[in-house]
């Protein structure tokens, strides 16, 4: 039985994992390190987000892009200086063009600016599944895609959004990653998490005994939103330029692939796919650039990541369909190795 | 001709079926009683191919077809008449007989003549021939499925309950019909809730009970035990 | 007068083309139940083999052929690497897995050909305009109308009249009696990919016509036409696709006519909440497909 210890045990080890990147980059103190390990932590909240839903439900969501792109730009709005605002956003509607909040309680706004706009359309979309609710979400994507790309005033349109003040350390990316390891795993334990499951395995037998599968979807769809609102505005204070191309379908997939590799039904699983696939990125990029520095090829060398990505993601789930962590926290395994340890111990 | 041999079939964790075995000679009429989910329609999907079996052997002259497709089956010569009936609601009548002989279908001289040799056998079915599947009644329905399983010319026909939810009359003549296929030479291996009807018709008789066999003998024998709602009970 | 018919035929080229995208993309959801994410990329595949082939001194119409074909070949590449290995596990593994086999398709084509646009061959016929009754249309778009309805007479016939086609209609009903009696898995799923592939295909010489070049993107809006034209006309209904299609041309083409170049830039904002309205009223689609289904 999954109990207490096993949660416990569980956090620990994903935190410890978490710190121990943070040291590692803190000690090699090489600039490049540090951009690797804060893009891996902003990741780990995305992750985790489309973890909780998707994870919990079981139900594929394109729309999680989209979220993190209503953060974003929420945030960048509030903060870009009242000075620069005239260069970056020059038909910015008066009232906001005087605003100019601390990033840090914007990051927070842009996280429930997206969680609130999430609720608002989400609900009655909660009832579909199969293709109804994949090709829902997908055009949601879509709609929040072309919203960005054309509402000038709030987003510059589809030219990059720049002066965005930078406020995303590694310090600040990994403690909110922590968080949000915590928050994913307690919605997983939770009453509302362990029903959602029971749903995901047999939707009428869940329903038959008074779970209202809508409701519980949609309480995870508002977190899994708030997440990724919290997760792009995060990255926005970090890279400060973007622009709406940063929340399409190229993101969708590397989000995606991170979750189905690492094992969307486990909090271990999300966590442990965002490092693998970050680490095998940053891998194949420096093979893509030494290519382009040798020159075999004619042209620049690009797309062997997604490729290899996309690779990956089709063995991993044709060979393991849950992912490598699919039914058991990474808690549950080592406690498991332990007790069975110590039984060795008794004989 | 038929040869099942310590038949276990499940559905995720549940064993709906455990330890049957059971024969069909050829040119005999077998039919399989018992009371609702006894593992009856569970074992003649088994058989045509379209439950892969958790173990146990199907034998068909000897041959060894266990974990065969449903394809395959029907190219082996053994065609089903499912319980759901299933017909195709948006086919035509003619097209779900040509469909039946999906196996035959470079023989069109012959699967016209059979179509023909159909509608001659339920005449009702030639007056419906451009009507969609969907829009018969149910005994027409039942009759445009057992059309179609014998229009890939099977030498065992598997039947599931084609009494179900049947006029009396109409359950006569389905009866009557499977008779007059027996005296072609038909072999058949018949599920029925009617048992009085089916045993009236078969040779041997199989009594199913929770998943396993509860007893077996000639259709008189089984007739005649005085415990027949007892073995359907599990008394 | 020739305003009108200006009107009907822009709507009906148009059309043409959505009817055979959502076609293409129908005839696999509605046996398979699989939403083929690589659906754009097949578009794609035949947009680079022209451009492979342009420098050759082929005709135009064998290059044209050639590239249907790798479409058809891409589209059964789409089965044994998306769909056939993981066909046994859950829904969202297919979807994730084709969604991952369009994302591969693009970025070989990125590696191995370029990010920038590529000249495509086009035939003369396709730059020469008509003019009739005060009219003046490219005559792309009088080919595309007579190329849709002769394709569609074609796949009428076949899905109607032969036996493979009739078969395929059960199939989309209820795959495992269909195997029943005697239709091969395989051979239906093979053909439903390979049509899919012919359709997207044709499709591919009218769409990159009108543009010219191919990017590895372009199979996008293709697939997104292709997803809202099947919502409107039902998902699993192949004469709905159809319909659907020549509608989405219609309420287009009649936007662009009408809607001043301020809103415009939002429409698909508003195509696709139309979408998202229409499967919440009825998660089928807007037409009814064949009975029920299941896939095996
Ligand atoms: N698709 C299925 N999924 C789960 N259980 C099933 C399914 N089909 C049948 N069963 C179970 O298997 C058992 C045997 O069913 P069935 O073979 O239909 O019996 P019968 O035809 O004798 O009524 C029943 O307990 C039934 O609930
Ligand atoms: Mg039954």
């Amino acid at each position: 039985m999954a109990g207490m210890k096993d949660t416990a045990l569980t956090l620990v080890i994903l935190i410890a994992l978490v710190v121990a990147l943070v040291v590692g980059a803190e000690i090699a103190e090489i600039r490049l390190f540090g951009r690797i390990a804060t893009n891996l932590c902003i990741s780990l909240v995305l992750v985790l987000g489309l973890q909780v839903f998707m994870g919990n439900s079981g139900i594929l969501s394109f729309a999680h892009i989209g979220f993190m792109g209503v953060g974003a730009y929420t945030s960048a709005v509030l903060t870009i200086p009242a000075q620069m605002k005239g260069m970056a956003l020059p038909d910015l509607y008066p009232v906001l063009a005087a605003i100019q909040l601390s990033p840090y309680i914007a990051i927070l706004i842009g996280g429930l600016t997206a969680a609130v706009v999430a609720a608002l359309v989400s609900y009655p979309l909660m009832r579909l599944s199969d293709a109804a609710a994949v090709i829902t979400s997908f055009a949601l994507l879509v709609v929040l895609h072309t919203v960005m790309l054309h509402w000038s005033e709030i987003t510059n349109g589809p030219r990059t959004l720049f002066g965005i003040p930078k406020a995303t350390d590694l310090y600040l990316a990994a403690g909110i990653a922590i968080l949000a390891i915590i928050g994913a795993m307690l919605f997983r334990e939770s009453r509302t998490g362990l029903l959602l499951r029971a749903t995901r395995d047999d939707e009428t037998a869940a329903g038959a005994i008074g779970a209202d599968v809508s409701r519980l979807r949609w309480k995870a769809f508002i977190i899994s939103a708030l997440f990724a609102g919290i997760g792009g505005a995060l990255w926005g204070h970090f890279i400060t330029s973007f622009s709406p191309k940063a929340f399409y379908l190229k993101e969708t997939f590397v989000i995606l692939g991170m979750l189905v590799i690492g094992g969307a039904p486990t909090v271990s699983g999300a966590v442990i796919g965002v490092f693998l696939v970050t680490f095998s990125f940053e891998v194949l990029r420096a093979f893509e650039a030494s290519l382009n520095a040798a020159k075999i090829f004619t042209g620049q060398v690009v797309g062997v990541t997604e490729i290899v990505l996309a690779l990956a993601m089709i063995a991993i789930l044709i060979l393991r369909p849950g992912g490598l962590f699919a039914t058991m926290e990474i808690g549950v395994l080592f406690g498991r190795r332990r007790q069975k340890a110590s039984e060795g111990e008794k004989q | 001709m038929l040869d099942v041999a310590a038949l276990e079939l499940r559905y995720g964790a549940i064993r709906a079926v455990r330890d049957v075995s059971l024969t069909v000679g050829e040119g005999e009429l077998v039919a399989l009683l018992g009371a609702n989910g006894a593992g009856k329609s569970s074992t003649l999907r088994a058989i045509a191919g379209a439950h892969k079996p958790a173990s146990g052997t199907i034998r068909l002259n000897g041959e060894n077809v266990t974990n065969q497709s449903p394809e395959r089956m029907v190219r082996n010569g053994v065609a089903m008449v499912p319980e759901t009936r299933d017909v195709f609601p948006d086919l035509t009548v003619a097209e779900n007989l040509r469909l039946g002989a999906f196996t035959r279908r470079s023989d069109e001289a012959g699967v016209d003549e059979d179509t023909q040799r159909m509608f001659r056998l339920f005449p009702i079915l030639s007056e419906r021939a451009e009507q969609a599947g969907g829009t018969l009644s149910g005994g027409e329905q039942q009759m445009l499925v057992i059309a179609r399983a014998l229009m890939s010319r099977p030498r065992l026909l598997l039947l599931d309950e084609p009494s179900l939810g049947l006029a009396p009359t109409i359950v006569g003549r389905i009866f009557d019909m499977i008779a007059e296929l027996k005296s072609g030479g038909l072999t058949m291996l018949l599920v029925e809730q009617n048992a009085a009807k089916a045993l009236a018709v078969a040779d041997r008789a199989y009594v199913m009970r929770s998943g396993e066999i509860a007893a077996e003998g000639t259709a008189a024998d089984i007739a005649a035990a005085s415990d027949l709602k007892a073995l359907y009970l599990g008394g | 007068m020739t305003a009108y018919i200006q009107f009907l035929i822009d709507v009906l080229s148009l059309g043409g083309a959505y009817a055979l995208m959502a076609l293409g993309l129908v005839i696999v959801y509605g046996i398979l139940r699989l939403v083929n994410f690589a659906y754009g990329e097949l578009i794609m595949v035949t947009g680079y083999t022209m451009f492979l082939l342009g420098g050759s001194a082929l005709p135009w119409i064998v290059m044209a052929a050639i590239g249907v074909l790798m479409a058809i070949l891409a589209g059964i590449a789409t089965d044994y690497v998306a769909f056939r290995p993981v066909r046994a596990k859950s829904v969202t593994a297919v979807l994730i897995t084709s969604f991952a086999f369009s994302t591969l398709l693009q970025n070989a084509a990125l590696l191995f050909i370029s990010p920038r646009p590529r000249n495509v061959p086009l035939p003369d016929i396709f730059s020469e305009t008509v003019h009739f009754a005060g009219i003046v249309t490219p005559a792309r778009n009088l080919i595309t109308i007579a190329t849709a309805v002769i394709l569609l007479a074609v796949f009428a016939w076949v899905m109607k009249r032969t036996v493979l086609g009739i078969a395929m209609r059960a199939a989309a009903t209820h795959f495992t009696m269909a195997r029943m009696l005697g239709v091969p898995a395989n051979l239906i799923i093979s053909t439903a990919f390979a049509i899919s592939g012919f359709l997207a295909g044709i499709v591919s010489l009218f769409w990159i016509g009108r543009i010219g070049s191919v990017v590895p993107g372009i199979g996008l809006e293709p697939l997104l036409v292709a997803f809202i034209a099947t919502v409107i006309g039902g998902m699993r209904s192949l004469q709905g696709a159809v319909l659907g299609g020549f509608l989405l041309a219609f309420i287009d083409t009649g936007l662009n006519y009408s809607l001043p170049q301020e809103l415009l830039k939002f429409r698909d904002a508003f195509t696709f909440s139309l979408v998202i309205l229409i499967l919440l009223w009825r998660p089928a689609g807007l037409m009814k497909g064949p009975a029920s289904g299941q896939r095996t």
